[in-house]
């Protein structure tokens, strides 16, 4: 068969990292981690995994197994795979967050939480990569924004691959100087591998695909979306290799990931020119809410990369990388991940119920099972929060950076009210709801027969 | 952009309606590359290799073959004749005023093409699950082929390869035209070639997504 098919575990992918979110923006709003505390200290540690594994990581890879088919034209290499993998996942991260604490010295010291963290991690997203690699390479041809998702998989490994590392040392399981050194200095490569390759390269990819499918554009492979891949690589390239590099012999670190910035921000600039193109070459004049709140978040990357040309020149940019980091991970790619899923969730929920129907009786349309006036004022709730914490982090007020997560924690919480609406068909009308044949979906898994 | 396909008593020859007037009036015939040149369509049509003979009707397109198979030659045929309409160059050049005109031939077999009219209307019960329209207005419906005996082949395409509703949109179409009365069984054909594009929404699909008409019904 040409094309995919419906990723089992996909809902219950998205159910663990919305759980994630919300538990990330609960510890905001009550202070715990950074501004509260430090960026190295243990409460900031795991706030920021939360948000880079528990929702951010586990959002995309859940994404990834229903999408990269679609991308390829081929289906997902192993169906079962996924279940293990997000059990590999979820244990990992608590195991990590445990080793945090035990940092913190509030749990017993003698458990091996960050080996079993380095282990279990580290098997999740093998089987991910392994999974979705195999899926990737068996396509018969793979369009420009598979290549991005290559290029972001591949940042996966370096990304994992430091984290163990530091995880190893924290645990004092080696001592072996190159890892302590890198263990010392190379927290930035690993934040940069994270939210710069693998999740922002990732989300550039498939938002090429996704915007132009959405909005019945014309799919890019023009001369500026191939240097804005191939920019993305050099910048990667230069922090990842070329800092580890520096730092391993001695060398100028702070010009390497200068340089590497400069490549990065350049790429940013043509995929915003695409973007942009995308958005004006639509065929679909009347967009819906996902491609309209992507606006939002799009425009919170651009705002990112303004604040990083600034800061660079005011030469203060270590001074406010945390407002960049927050403003990246929760307005461009939080942003985009809930937006994409107001659609997607309802995209899938569709096929689940009425796609076996399709042809015997009449269905409703996906457009039918969400509401999206509702929708909208969680969404622009959302979006104005994160913009008002990013402010309140820039200027250095935390009780405002409390009430910004407040406030995004609320419109979370609306947000995903509507997801279990939809998925509970419980927006679509009596008389269209439940046609012969059509049962109301489980909240977190399709069944099995839906390959 | 919906093509009906009609066969005739030559096996040799086959009738495509792509459901808007081609030449409007009159019939030409062009045999070779030569005469070809005096329409942009039929160029497109006799650079596929076994098209012998290409002849434009009212409303019809009827190509002839020397070698090959149907089942392979269709999908490239169609391909061009989608391409030619969606490029919106007139059907013949100045040149054809050489030619000779006649009138149609109307070699059809009526009582096929009606059923394929009633097929077409049965698979607007339909719909592509993203864009929430019926798949024949779309233009997702390529062809539909009814042969002695009311077996059905339906040639369609997704909005995007790969698209996860793929196996549900063939299995509901094979399902919505097997119901037509007289249709005895289906057989629905992917294709990519050529991929669909939003000009080939009919007017009334286009006019729903806000697309300004490039000229097409």
């Amino acid at each position: 068969m040409i094309g995919a098919s419906l990723s089992r575990w996909t809902m219950a992918y998205f159910a663990s990292a919305l759980f994630f979110l919300v538990a990330a923006e609960c510890m905001m709003a009550g202070g715990y981690g950074f501004p509260h505390a430090a960026v190295g200290a243990p409460a900031t540690l795991i706030l920021v995994h939360v948000v880079a594994i528990g929702w951010l990581s586990v959002l995309m890879l859940g994404a990834l197994f229903q999408f990269v088919p679609v991308l390829v034209a081929h289906p997902l290499h192993n169906d079962w795979l996924p279940l293990p993998t997000l059990l590999a996942l979820l244990s990992g991260l608590a195991a990590l967050i445990l080793g945090f604490l035990q940092l913190a010295s509030q749990v017993d010291p003698e458990l091996p939480f960050f080996a079993l963290a380095s282990v279990l991690l580290g098997l999740g997203f093998a089987f991910a990569l392994w999974n979705l690699g195999r899926t990737l390479w068996s396509a018969q041809s793979r369009p420009l924004p598979a290549r991005f998702v290559m290029v972001g998989l591949t940042s996966v490994v370096a990304t994992a691959g430091f984290g163990i590392v530091f995880a190893l040392v924290l645990a004092r399981t080696t001592t072996y100087g190159p890892f302590v050194a890198l263990a010392g200095s190379a927290l930035v490569i690993h934040v940069i591998a994270g939210l710069g390759g693998w999740l922002t390269v990732t989300a550039v990819g498939v938002s090429y695909r996704l915007l132009a499918m959405f909005m019945l554009a014309p799919e890019l492979e023009r001369s500026s979306t191939k240097a804005a891949l191939y920019l993305g690589v050099a910048a990667l390239a230069v922090a990842i290799g070329g800092g580890t590099w520096a730092i391993l012999h001695g060398a100028n670190f702070t010009l390497m990931l200068s340089g590497s910035a400069m490549v990065g921000l350049l790429a940013v600039a043509l995929y915003a020119g695409d973007v942009v193109y995308l958005y004006k070459a639509r065929k679909r004049r009347t967009i819906e809410l996902n491609c309209r709140m992507a606006a939002l978040a799009l425009a919170s990357l651009a705002a990112s990369a303004v604040l990083i040309v600034v800061l660079l020149v005011l030469g203060q940019l270590k001074e406010y990388a945390a407002a960049v980091v927050f403003l990246a991970a929760f307005g461009w790619l939080s942003g985009l991940g809930l937006a994409q899923l107001y659609k997607i969730v309802a995209f899938l929920t569709w096929l689940e119920c009425y796609g076996p129907v399709l042809g015997k009786t009449q269905t409703p349309r996906v457009q039918d099972l969400v509401i999206e006036r509702r929708a909208t004022k969680w969404f622009l709730l959302y979006f104005l929060a994160v913009w008002a914490g990013t402010i309140a982090l820039v200027i250095g007020y935390s009780p405002a950076f409390q009430g910004a997560a407040a406030a995004m924690l609320i419109a979370t919480g609306g947000i995903v009210a509507q997801f279990a609406r939809t998925r509970r068909l419980a927006d679509v009308t009596a008389a269209a709801r439940l046609p012969v044949g059509v049962r109301k979906p489980r909240l977190l898994f399709a069944p099995s027969h839906q390959n | 952009m919906f093509i009906q396909t009609e066969t005739t008593t030559d096996p040799a020859v086959l009738r495509f309606l792509p459901g808007r007037d081609v030449l409007g009036e009159g019939t030409v015939d062009l045999h070779d590359r030569t005469q070809a040149k005096a329409s942009p369509l039929a160029e497109r049509l006799f650079a596929i290799s076994g098209v012998s003979a290409v002849s434009l009707g009212r409303d019809s397109i009827t190509v002839t073959k020397n070698a090959g198979e149907w089942q392979h030659l269709k999908p490239a045929i169609l391909g061009a004749i989608v391409e030619h309409f969606i490029a919106g160059v007139p059907i013949l050049t100045d040149s054809a005023a050489s030619l000779p005109h006649g009138l149609s031939a109307g070699a059809g077999n009526s009582g096929e093409g009606e059923l394929s009219g009633r097929i077409k209307d049965a698979l607007r019960a339909v719909i592509d699950p993203e864009l929430g329209f019926n798949i024949v207005d779309l233009g997702l419906i390529y062809a539909v082929d009814v042969a002695d005996g009311g077996a059905v082949r339906i040639t369609m395409s997704t909005t995007t390869p790969g698209c996860p509703a793929t196996s549900y949109l063939k299995q509901g179409t094979s399902e919505c035209a097997g119901a037509v009365p007289g249709v005895e069984c289906v057989e629905v054909q992917l294709t990519y070639d050529p991929r669909w594009s939003p000009e080939m929404m009919s007017a009334e699909a286009k006019a729903r997504f806000g697309i300004r008409s490039g000229g097409h019904r």
